[in-house]
């Protein structure tokens, strides 16, 4: 039995994705009993076992403390979980899997912009037909969370678990609540998105259980894994910027500091003069420009793989609040 | 017998025979029910407290979160189907969240069918108090509301139907009604509708020549029309829209006549003089429901209730929008438990919804037995 258990999404762009993350970590996933296998490990990573499982199973284990970490959507752990944040650390989002939970109604309904004019409308709705107006969806407690924060009372949730889009069409309910990307699937079913009715942005999410057993020897693990998806992402947020002149000094490493925002991981420059700084990607031509004007000859840029630093964010964030 | 010593079920149920012997047929409503009567008449917000299950055939079937429904549903389903009769139940009823088992003990009558409605709401008043005193708590608090008066009010001021229905179903959510007591005054909402330009030219046009262009530009735009509403209905809204666009603030006056109306709290026999003055004053009439509630006063008081006891309000709701009339909670006035013990009300819209085709007056409460039970064990 492994120390940790970490939960990756078993089929689909989720899994390449989440793949491609832990692998840029230097987390390799791998499955050393063929591909067709349910259980994997981290390559040259001892104590950790990886387990390929639904989005939906993924938060379930989450919630019931069966896996330590997972890989799921923010929509899910939302809708599955009753009280998400005693049971759940939403650690970081990932940057993929992204999608909206929305309310959409038919377009039809010119009347119908906000999610006061939807209220209105559902006490109409019941008044005249001594019926509430029904809303088709999957999500049915973020649906109820969300109607509840607007006063809409005046509905009845009709469960549907495909083509939840279809349903106006198909007659089974009036509106519905249902995750978009990009919004043509609901304009191809002649829906609208309701201006105000935005209940998530949702993307995929590093998700620990609060309430696996954390023994000394999966937190130990822990730490090491999340130093590295740590370094790794704080990596991506810096370009490393290396240069050196003659005319570097204090004052002009506060103005670089001020104007674009690098950081001097190693201070100022060594006493051959060469100096380190990480750049914010967008800032880096800006700075480049900048440094030449000050006298540099040659301005060299690169990508760091990793930029581990003493503090361990992520795990620290963990920490806390599993002592909570 | 002393009753304190009884088991806690063989005690209420000593309460339950009194409520026989006043004329109350015992209902045996079945534990597992349907569900959907529940999440129509109480929405989903009741959906999260119920223990739901689905059966073989897919239907969503619940154990009974309260007993009025069923026994409501049982009538219904009886020969006495709208005539008069009277009920009275003890038994189980199961609620997520409610108590460490989820299961709890619920007394309780409900009268149906009694045309003589002030009568009728004093009687359940008076039954519903013997609920306390048979647990040896003569006075407990009286919380008292009329949810007709403040739906009369409303009928009786000039407001646009769509603030009517918005008023009305927020009555239940105190927070809400402010809101929408705010937005009422500086104009509906802060945001433009993107039709304005359109909902203006439309405000003062011929209404039927309105209605025929919103319904034919619909169908140019080949916008098909999915989901429950007609054409016609949304047309219809698109002009109330402009009709409200026209017309968006409401007069200062107006408001403050809700707000005084909301803020009249006192003894029940003083807040109709308060109100028959508000009237007068605004010159409207709270029709019928003001005889009702006047008429349920005297009744109260010949009933020996001490009307100085009843802390009436009219803001007072009772958060469900099935009730009609009188709403009441009685509770310790020595907070030795937070809830309410007994509670209940008028609902004359029930049965309707439960598929009776005539209406049906009908008022009744609930008991939480355990909780009346554990005053006897408080220190």
């Amino acid at each position: 039995m492994s120390a940790l258990v970490i939960a990756v999404p078993a089929k689909g762009r989720l899994q390449e994705n989440a793949e491609g993350f832990f692998a840029r970590a230097g987390l390799k996933l791998v499955k050393p009993r063929g591909t067709r296998d349910y259980r994997g490990a981290v390559a040259h990573v001892g104590g950790v076992e990886v387990a390929y499982l639904s989005a939906a199973e993924i938060t379930q284990q989450l919630a019931q403390g069966a896996v330590h970490f997972g890989v799921t959507g923010e929509d899910l752990v939302r809708e599955m979980i009753a009280d998400a944040d005693a049971k759940v650390v939403l650690l970081e989002g990932l940057g993929f899997g992204h999608a909206n939970v929305v309310v959409a109604v038919p377009q039809a309904w010119i009347d119908v912009r906000s999610m006061a004019d939807l209220d209105d409308v559902a006490s109409a709705y019941h008044h005249k037909r001594e019926r509430r107006m029904r809303v088709a969806t999957k999500y049915i407690n973020l649906t109820r969370g969300f109607f509840a924060a607007h006063g809409i009372v005046d509905y009845r949730i009709v469960e549907s678990t495909g083509a939840t889009e279809g349903a106006p069409a198909a007659g089974t309910a009036e509106l519905i609540v249902d995750i978009t990307t990009t919004g043509t699937t609901l304009a191809a079913n002649a829906l609208k998105v309701i201006e105000d009715g935005v209940i998530l942005r949702s993307q995929a999410n590093l998700v620990a259980a609060r309430g696996a057993v954390w023994d000394d020897e999966a937190l130990t693990t822990a730490r090491l894994v999340l130093d590295r998806i740590a370094a790794a992402m704080r990596a991506r947020t810096f370009r490393e910027v290396r240069t050196r002149f003659a005319g570097c000094d204090d004052k002009l490493l506060a103005a670089a500091r001020e104007k674009f925002g690098v950081a001097t991981p190693f201070g100022g420059p060594t006493s051959s003069g060469m100096l380190t700084l990480l750049c914010p990607p967008e800032r880096v031509h800006e700075l480049a420009i900048f440094l030449r004007e000050e006298g540099a000859e040659t301005v060299m840029v690169a990508s760091p793989e990793y930029v581990f630093a003493r503090d361990n964010p992520l795990y620290e964030a963990l920490v806390a609040r599993l002592e909570d | 017998m002393n009753q304190a010593t009884l088991t806690p079920a063989a005690r209420a149920d000593t309460l339950v025979s009194a409520y026989e012997r006043a004329g109350y047929a015992r209902s045996s409503a079945a534990m597992l029910q349907p569900a959907e009567p529940f999440l129509d008449l109480s929405g989903e917000e009741i959906r999260r407290r119920m223990y739901l299950v689905t059966d073989s055939a897919g239907r969503e079937l619940c154990l009974r979160p309260d007993l009025t429904i069923p026994v409501a549903r049982d009538y219904l389903d009886s020969s006495a189907a709208g005539q008069p009769a009277k009920f009275c139940y003890l038994g189980p009823v199961f609620r997520d969240g409610e108590s460490a088992s989820g299961e709890f003990l619920q007394a309780g009558i409900e009268s149906f069918g009694r045309a003589d409605k002030a009568a009728a709401d004093a009687e359940t008043i008076a039954l519903a108090l013997e609920a306390t005193a048979h647990y040896g708590l003569a006075t407990p608090e009286i919380r008292l509301g009329d949810v007709a008066l403040f739906a009369a009010l409303i009928a009786a001021l000039d407001l646009a139907p769509a603030w009517q229905r918005r008023l009305i179903k927020d009555f239940n959510r105190k927070t809400t009604l402010a809101h929408d007591l705010d937005r009422l005054a500086p104009g509906i909402g802060a945001t433009v509708p993107e039709y304005q330009g359109v909902l203006a030219a439309l405000a003062n046009s011929d209404p039927v020549a309105a209605h025929a262009l919103i319904t034919d530009l619909l169908s140019i735009a080949g916008i098909s029309t999915v989901g429950g509403r007609s054409v016609g209905e949304i047309a219809d809204r698109f002009l109330e829209q402009a009709a409200l666009g026209a017309r968006t603030t409401l007069p200062r006056e107006t408001r403050a006549l809700i707000e005084r109306f909301l803020a009249i709290a006192s003894a029940p026999d003083k807040a109709a003089t308060a109100l028959r003055a508000l009237a007068a004053d605004a010159n409207l009439s709270f029709g019928p429901a003001l005889d009702l509630f006047e008429n349920r006063n005297q009744i109260l008081a010949a009933c020996g209730i001490d009307l100085a006891r009843i802390q009436f309000a009219t803001a007072f709701g009772r958060g469900l929008d099935y009730y009609t009339g009188v709403v009441f909670e009685l509770y310790d006035p020595a907070h030795r438990t937070a809830g309410q013990l007994v509670a209940g009300g008028r609902y004359d819209g029930l049965l309707t919804r439960l598929g009776c085709a005539e209406p049906v007056p009908a008022v009744g409460f609930a008991v939480w037995i355990e909780r009346l039970a554990a005053l006897g064990e408080a220190p």
